[in-house]
């Protein structure tokens, strides 16, 4: 009986192949297993993100609550809320939505706090273009609700989404008198109050936006940090000032 | 190129997948990731319901991902050296996915997911496969 030829080890490009082979199926298991545990297991809309937004079509919620410039609210209200906001951040048009719907209903209308508007355009072109407009409603009483509107319509950052045909479509939606509004947003008035808007939060070092400061009467403003920007947040921090 | 050098390089972007995934995190779970600061969509990424994976920030399985990486190079036996390249080839594929929500689902892009997912997770799946490779053919 001849010997049986003995058995040749694998090649080295075989056996490298073959780990790589093996790597690459653990891969793709791998791979499937999370796309699979991703789309099944992701937050919901209402818990992946801390901000519970409203389908909200219009200002409405603002009707009848005195503004006076960028206050809103009234005047005597010994507590002041300080919102720092870009026009193109995100996360402020989600709070515009939600928590701040919520300070208005509760604290604003009822005459305990006022609410100061300090807009900042660090986001880029669109920023300042929307901010000038929102300033320049404020000469017609109308800063929130033209801030309001805009975070509703708001579009990709520093994508021209701030057209000259939304801000008259926003103006005529408002009763804004759009011609008005288009010579006050390239004013000198509207300039400075940008500019000392921009110095203040400079001088605070105001890191992002949406960013908080709360001022109980004439006292010195103090920053707060809402652990989200939903309403229950804001409710325990300005339960807290009101003492 | 030699296994050195490429155990060498693999922990080397393993280190800076660490640091890159671990800023990711931080701003995942700190307070002031509800803000926006001017870099882009990446708050809007990191506020998507697709941060988290049954409550885990996506970003913390991406350090955690890089730690067992560095754990496998450590290790450097023939089987570490294994699942590292089958856990850098699934890292690609998950990249892969998460570019796509961004483009097509989130409709935003985070610059720091984007250095991760184009720059370091490719570079790590071809050095570890490389590495795999090479160390078969390298045999007497």
């Amino acid at each position: 009986m001849p010997p049986r030829p003995a058995k040749r080890p694998p090649r080295p490009l075989l056996l490298a192949r073959r780990k790589l082979l093996l790597a690459l199926a653990g891969a793709i298991v791998l791979v499937v297993v999370l796309v699979v545990a991703s789309l099944a297991f992701r937050g919901s809309d209402d818990e992946g993100s801390a901000i519970v937004s409203t389908e909200r079509d219009s200002s409405e919620y603002l009707d009848g609550i005195p503004q006076n410039g960028a206050i809103l609210g009234d005047p005597g209200a010994s507590l002041t809320l300080i919102q720092y906001e870009d026009l193109q951040c995100p996360i402020c048009k989600q709070y515009t939505e939600g928590g701040f719907e919520g300070i208005v209903a509760e604290y604003v209308r009822s005459g305990d706090v006022k609410i100061r508007f300090v807009g900042l355009a660090f986001i880029g072109p669109d920023s300042e273009k929307a901010l000038r407009y929102v300033l320049a409603a404020g000469e017609q009483g109308k800063l929130w609700q033209m801030n309001d509107t805009l975070y509703r319509r708001q579009g990709d950052e520093n994508a021209g989404w701030v057209t000259d045909g939304l801000l008259e479509n926003v103006a005529v939606e408002l009763e804004l008198d759009f011609a008005k509004l288009r010579t006050d947003a390239s004013s000198a008035s509207v300039t400075q109050t940008l500019d000392s808007m921009s110095a203040e939060a400079t001088r605070r070092e105001i890191p992002g936006t949406p960013w908080f400061y709360v001022q109980v009467g004439d006292g010195d403003p103090y920053e707060v940090r809402p652990t989200s920007l939903d309403f229950g947040a804001f409710e325990s921090i300005l339960d807290a000032a009101r003492g | 190129m030699g296994d050195r050098l490429l155990r060498g390089l693999v922990a080397l972007v393993a280190l800076a997948g660490v640091a890159v995934a671990g800023y990711l995190t931080y701003v995942h779970v700190e307070a002031a990731a509800l803000i926006c600061t001017g870099g882009g969509g990446c708050e809007q990424v990191q506020d998507s319901r697709y941060a988290e994976l049954a409550g885990v920030p996506v970003a913390l399985l991406g350090l955690a991902t890089y730690l067992v990486v560095l754990g496998l190079v450590a290790w450097d036996s023939e089987l570490a050296r294994t699942l590292t390249a089958a856990i850098a080839l699934a890292a690609v594929g998950f990249a892969g996915y998460l570019i796509v929500l961004q483009a097509f689902v989130i409709d935003a892009w985070c610059i720091w997911c984007l250095v991760n997912d184009l720059a370091l997770v490719p570079l790590l799946a071809l050095l570890t496969v490389a590495r795999l490779v090479r160390r078969e053919t390298a045999r007497p």
